[in-house]
């Protein structure tokens, strides 16, 4: 029961998840994070078919696996650089506001970004 | 009648600003889908108050012109990251023609790059059987046989390899005209932008260059220099100018060694281009380093095996009674002379089968001693300190690695590429206030996935550890 359920499943799964990272779907990577932990209490005591089956398919996931990892790293730098893009923003807005009050301006500036 | 005057005037100013906001807003739903498009939003500025017998009266508000909402660092970051998607997806293109080539052939009698595995074991098998019985024709005729055979594939895989260099060449130089004009193209819109609009957004002349910038980054590895009056210089990424503000420098080629070279000037920038990223540098690698490479190595099988067959029927004695000598040295292959070349010039040169040396020197000719030791090569380190078998499946191998690991990088760029086109789209269409959802949703797909992959990691990696436990706690 568990093989059909879980062992076809495993690349899909990882595959998925970059997907779905590359899309940024933070609703669909929640679900495969609770997929994940059901999966793994799942597995908690295999008989020994079910643990050399998932064994294989763990070793045809590994291409998969590395993907992801590559993708999550891309995120990352992609995240680093939306923070720095963040906070130049708001150095900016502030600089910007103290310019207004300095000069005694209290109006929104449009499209300053 | 000078208050009259006043308040008619700040009802109409009032009144063109209100329409020419209403045209910018009809104007970002009419681009909604066009590619390339940065919303814009109205920048409204206040009029001098109007003094009439000593009261200041305010006197509306004048529209003064879009600007367009872009994020510059942002652009910067997905042209970068779209040259290196760009090259990698060429690069995966190219490899997986080569790959093919060397797939195992389904069928039981082609003649295929794939085959070669099997036509190895198939040649030095050959030598086996003859060991068992050395004067029987037929055997003497399957070794011959099996030779040409080993041969027409390597040579055919080798010819192949050098029909896909030739091509990518074609492919590469064709490019640059396409470079030109984009370089030429955003030459002209800087003028533009420059006199146009030196000191603030350009709007649809900057989206414009923006849409050209991302063409160009998907052909050549590019860095932007920002420059005066809101112009623009564009370099290789190793620094060499193709335009600088309003001039473009035109990328030349020529040929070097038989290969399509690139020139910036004088200068041959041919493997700063390779290092650079784009579709150009993704087939370049593969034409200067990928296919020499497999080349390489079936060239140092081609010269290893003909080589050592060929010595060794050298100095064996035929069914004639003789031995190679200078003017007929017995050599089943073409001797090659130099390891570079040697496969794609591979092919079988002896045409009787009589003179395969299947006795031993100086012994009669129902002698098997050279047939058992020419059958022995193929349990020999004669290729690289491995055996021939071993030497090619390693090779085949390596080159199945380099192409897991270009789909694992062509996945992580292309799923960067997708991310920072999210983000920007998101920027253009939305207000300044949902910056911080936007963020959020980055972090929280980030942070979500971060657990999706630990969780993975630790169960595959218990997977695949023999004798301890599936799950993790």
């Amino acid at each position: 029961m568990l093989e059909h359920r879980v062992h076809p499943a495993l690349k899909q799964v990882i595959a998925e998840a970059s997907l779905a990272l590359a899309r940024l779907d933070g609703d669909r990577l929640e679900e495969l994070a609770l997929s994940c932990e059901a999966l793994n209490r799942g597995l908690g005591n295999p008989d020994e078919n079910t643990r050399i089956l998932f064994e294989c398919e763990a070793r045809n996931a590994v291409q998969e696996m590395a993907g992801f990892a590559r993708v999550l790293e891309a995120t990352r730098s992609n995240l680093n650089v939306v923070h720095r893009l963040g906070e130049m923003r708001a150095r900016r807005l502030e600089c910007l506001d103290g310019m207004d009050g300095a000069l005694g301006y209290g109006r929104v500036r449009h499209g300053d970004n | 009648m000078a208050t009259i005057s006043s308040a008619l005037s700040l009802i109409a100013s009032a009144l063109e600003a209100d329409q020419s906001a209403l045209n910018i807003v009809a104007n970002n739903v009419a681009n909604s889908n066009t590619v390339g498009y940065a919303r814009q939003v109205p920048n409204w500025q206040e009029n001098k108050p109007a003094d009439i017998v000593g009261v200041a009266y305010g006197t509306g508000v004048t529209q003064t012109g879009p600007t367009s909402v872009r994020d510059r660092v942002l652009e910067e970051r997905l042209v970068q990251q779209q040259q290196a998607a760009a090259a990698s997806s060429s690069r995966l293109s190219a490899l997986d023609l080569v790959q093919a080539l060397f797939a195992p052939d389904s069928g039981a009698s082609g003649s295929m790059a794939g085959d070669l595995g099997s036509d190895i074991t198939k040649f030095f098998s050959s030598f086996a059987s003859l060991e068992a019985n050395p004067t029987d024709n037929s055997l003497r005729q399957q070794v011959l046989s099996t030779a040409s055979t080993l041969a027409g594939d390597v040579s055919n895989a080798a010819a192949s390899l050098n029909a896909q260099r030739a091509s990518l060449d074609e492919e590469a130089a064709g490019i640059t005209s396409q470079v030109n004009s984009l370089t030429a193209a955003i030459a002209k819109l800087n003028e533009q932008i420059q006199s146009v609009s030196p000191d603030d957004d350009a709007g649809t002349l900057e989206d414009e260059r923006q849409l050209d910038l991302g063409k160009l980054s998907q052909l050549i590895g590019i860095n932007q220099v920002a420059t005066e009056n809101n112009g623009l210089s564009i370099t290789t990424t190793s620094g060499e100018f193709l335009l600088s503000e309003g001039s473009s420098f035109p990328l030349t080629v020529g040929t070097v060694g038989g290969d399509t070279h690139f020139f910036l000037g004088t200068k041959d920038v041919t493997s700063e281009l390779t290092q650079g990223g784009g579709e150009l540098g993704g087939l370049l690698t593969v034409r200067d380093q990928d296919i020499p490479t497999v080349l390489s190595s079936l060239d140092e099988l081609a010269f290893h095996v003909s080589d050592s067959v060929n010595q060794q029927n050298y100095s064996g004695t035929d069914l004639n009674g003789a031995s190679g000598t200078g003017a007929n040295p017995h050599y089943i292959f073409k001797q090659p002379s130099t390891v570079a070349g040697s496969a794609a010039a591979m092919s079988v040169v002896m045409t009787d089968p009589s003179e395969i040396a299947a006795a031993g020197s100086g012994k009669g000719i129902g002698d098997n001693s050279n047939a058992g030791i020419l059958a022995g090569l193929a349990a020999q380190s004669i290729v690289r300190g491995k055996t021939p078998s071993s030497f090619y499946s390693d090779f085949v191998t390596r080159l199945g690695s380099t192409i897991a690991r270009a789909e694992i990088e062509n996945t992580a760029q292309n799923a960067s590429v997708t991310q920072l086109q999210t983000r920007r789209d998101a920027l253009s269409s939305v207000n300044l206030n949902d910056e911080a959802a936007l963020m959020q949703q980055i972090e929280r797909s980030y942070q979500a996935a971060s657990k999706v992959f630990t969780m993975l990691n630790s169960i595959m990696a218990s997977a695949l550890n023999l004798g301890v436990e599936t799950a993790v706690s």
